[in-house]
């Protein structure tokens, strides 16, 4: 095995990569990469930033910069939150404790999986930081409400019901009766993951979803999806300027974390780059995947002339034909 | 009868050859010459991107990277090459013009031609003349020389190792009373205009450089200064940024304006929006640029940018551009955007690192030379006659 590189001499989320791929067994290392299919939808995630350039604004006072942000009454220091992901005890003995400690270190908020390493309500005793739950659509309206009220004991500030998604096969449709009944069981916010089409997100908002998130799954569900970010203005528009959209699927640097928020997104995901860290280096490579892309975020806002996050709208960016 | 074989000949075209191909179109990836490759003398040069990695083999790998690198992936600093594939010209082939006139004026001076030399910092990194050996290279090659704040030797000292004409590129300092002072060792140098440069509000994340000094590489020759605003037992800046410019707003241009008698511009404006607000604040010109793709990844190419800034001045100043400028015909395709003239920075400092003042004068004449080309094949024969009916647009 080839040395690790001290966390210091990382510089982006990609030599990250390049570490853990380097570290993991190679079949452990490509259950993360993978995509489905021929990995069109994987591909065009990351090929669609390309077709998005800044417009930056100079002569604006960027001293003061300030990536804070308000979902749903809870403040976020940063629009950068950890994605759900399954199983991270595969990737280090630590789990999701490592991962929610590397995440409280850089003061984000962790949505935990609903088939985690550890149960929940370990996970739940020893965290420091935020964390909200992820939920699969169920059947049973006992299973769900159990699965409900097992997140809210635990602490979760929010859920997240991952529509289409069941262990990365695919899922039963959402039983809206059960989302409707949601709010009575528990006071946390439900979010809704996994939505690409405009009308599919005005659907949930009207059964009673908080939040959208945008998303194709990192490219692991259905091959020849749009890529997030192309997905997003629509679902921004179909749902108004009073829902939270937030979007994951892709995003590897500072910039594409601010073109999403450009294009009305009010935060971000992120799902490969911080199991990336944990199996290299457990919560600080977490942190670090965290800090990094915070500071590469907090440069790009500064060079753009966007002091705040409410300063960001849709004349920052351009979008190309190729 | 075939023409007679020459050494000359057949070099040409092997130079044509590798400057045709993509990667070195793109530019900023030179491998310099292997062990048994023969390094090129100044007259084998044919075309000004071939400079860039005999320069490589001559200085330190800190100096290349620092002069190659961009931010971040560099995706701005590709696209501003990327963008001239997106404009061609349109040859005339009936009336082609036969001795073209380069010669320009901006601010009532007279240029022999519209291709000016950049600002960048810390010339003796690649020439232990540093700009001294630069501006020689340039006066020799009729240029004009903006000299960056961070020059390796004071202004004064650049100003007056040649004849030919200097402009400023001035850094805001941490007062007002710096910067005026900045200005004024500048004014009295004998600098015809004062470049404010915008775009550096923090400290980028030049990538090859953050790898070199992992590798604890030793920098060879004046270290470039970072200069951090943080002062002694201030906390930290959050994020981890570096700030070096975040406090300059319109009231700083209007403050430094007011007391800056020659034409003073703007450089690093990307968007209508600002290019009308520098307008209405008085200044002399604004330099379309993205800092050669240094300071923001995915900012656009300048090419890109350009025809919505020249809209919005709408002629009332002169609009200025420079990034990825490698060629007589990319020179050419700004002017016909409406551009006043060009700016190239990387180019004079290959010059600079491979040959010294003589290998400045000759890209700096390179350019010239291709500029003509171009000029008489579109059959414009003075550079006023350069419109945008002399290009093929279709950007992305
Ligand atoms: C090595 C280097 C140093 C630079 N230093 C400065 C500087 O001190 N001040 C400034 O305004 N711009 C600086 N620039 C930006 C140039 O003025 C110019 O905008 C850019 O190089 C143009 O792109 P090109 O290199 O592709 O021609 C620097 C660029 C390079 C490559």
């Amino acid at each position: 095995m080839s040395r690790l590189p001290p966390l210091e001499e990382l510089v982006n989320l990609f030599e990250v990569e390049e570490v853990a791929r380097q570290r993991l067994a190679p079949e452990l290392f490509e259950s993360i990469a993978a995509g489905a299919g021929a990995g069109l939808t994987l591909g065009r995630n990351r090929e669609a930033f390309d077709r998005i350039t800044l417009r930056p604004r100079v002569l604006v006072d960027v001293r003061a910069m300030d990536l804070g942000t308000q979902l749903l009454g809870r403040k976020l220091e940063t629009p950068i939150l950890v994605a759900p992901t399954s199983r991270q005890t595969l990737l280090h003995p630590e789990g999701e404790l490592a991962t929610l400690r590397g995440a409280a270190a850089a003061k984000a908020t962790v949505v935990l999986s609903s088939r985690p390493g550890i149960p929940l309500e370990r996970i739940a005793a020893q965290a420091r930081g935020a964390f909200w739950c992820q939920l699969e659509p169920e059947t049973g309206a006992g299973e769900f409400r159990q699965l409900v009220r097992r997140a809210t004991d635990a602490g979760a500030q929010a859920l997240c019901l991952s529509a289409g998604w069941r262990g990365e096969k695919p899922a039963p449709p959402v039983d809206w009766t059960l989302v409707a009944r949601v709010r009575e069981w528990t006071p946390a916010p439900l979010w809704i993951k996994g939505i690409l089409a405009p009308g599919e997100a005005r659907t949930a908002v009207e059964k009673g979803a908080q939040g959208i998130i945008v998303s194709n799954y990192g490219g692991r569900l259905v091959d020849g999806a749009m890529a997030a970010i192309e997905a997003l203005p629509a679902v921004v528009e179909a749902v108004g300027r009073h829902v939270p959209v937030l979007i994951d699927s892709g995003f590897r640097r500072g910039t594409d974390v601010l073109k999403a928020l450009a294009l009305g997104a009010n935060g971000v995901m992120l799902g490969r780059p911080p199991l990336w860290g944990l199996a290299a280096y457990g919560a600080e490579g977490v942190q670090k995947v965290l800090e990094l892309i915070q500071t590469e975020l907090a440069l790009a806002m500064g060079l753009c002339g966007k002091p705040n996050l409410a300063a960001i709208d849709r004349s920052l960016v351009k979008i190309h034909k190729r | 009868m075939p023409a007679p074989f020459s050494r000359r000949a057949a070099l040409r075209r092997l130079g044509a050859f590798a400057a045709s191909s993509p990667l070195y179109q793109l530019g900023g990836q030179q491998r310099p010459p292997g062990l048994r490759e023969r390094v090129p003398a100044l007259e084998e040069i044919e075309s000004v991107l071939e400079f860039e990695p005999v320069a490589r083999a001559r200085i330190s790998r800190t100096a290349y990277d620092y002069v190659a690198g961009g931010v971040d992936g560099e995706f701005t600093l590709r696209r501003n090459r990327q963008a001239f594939e997106w404009a061609e010209l349109v040859p005339r082939a009936l009336a082609p013009a036969a001795a073209p006139d380069l010669s320009a004026e901006i601010f009532g001076q007279k240029l022999p031609c519209p291709i000016l030399v950049a600002p960048t910092a810390a010339h003796s990194q690649v020439h232990p003349e540093g700009e001294k050996a630069t501006h020689q290279g340039a006066a020799a090659a009729g240029v004009l020389m903006a000299v960056s704040s961070n020059s390796s030797y004071p202004i004064q000292e650049v100003a007056a190792a040649a004849k030919g004409p200097v402009w400023f590129q001035l850094y805001a300092r941490d007062t007002p009373e710096g910067t005026r002072d900045r200005v004024e060792r500048a004014l009295a140098a004998g600098c015809q205009a004062v470049l404010l440069t915008v775009d550096t509000q923090y400290m980028s994340h030049r990538e090859r450089m953050l790898h070199d000094r992992h590798l604890n590489i030793p920098a060879a020759g004046v270290p470039v200064r970072t200069r951090s605003r943080r002062q002694a037992g201030a906390p930290p800046a959050p994020y981890r940024l570096q700030p070096q410019n975040p406090d300059l707003s319109w009231k700083t241009v209007e403050a430094i304006r007011a007391y800056t008698n020659v034409p003073f511009l703007l450089k690093g404006i990307l968007t209508a929006e600002d290019a009308r607000l520098a307008v209405e604040h008085g200044v002399s010109g604004v330099v379309v640029s993205n800092h050669g793709g240094r300071y923001l990844d995915y900012a656009p190419s300048t090419l890109e940018a350009l025809p919505e800034i020249v809209q919005a001045v709408g002629g009332r100043i002169p609009v200025l551009i420079d990034g990825g400028f490698r060629r007589g015909s990319d020179v050419f395709k700004a002017l016909a955007l409406g551009a006043r003239a060009v700016l190239v920075g990387r180019p004079p400092l290959w010059g600079l690192g491979a040959f010294g003042p003589e290998g400045v004068r000759r890209v700096l004449e390179v350019l010239q030379a291709e500029l003509a080309m171009a000029m008489a094949a579109t059959g414009c024969a003075t550079i006023a006659a350069i419109d945008r009916s002399a290009v093929l647009v279709d950007f992305a």
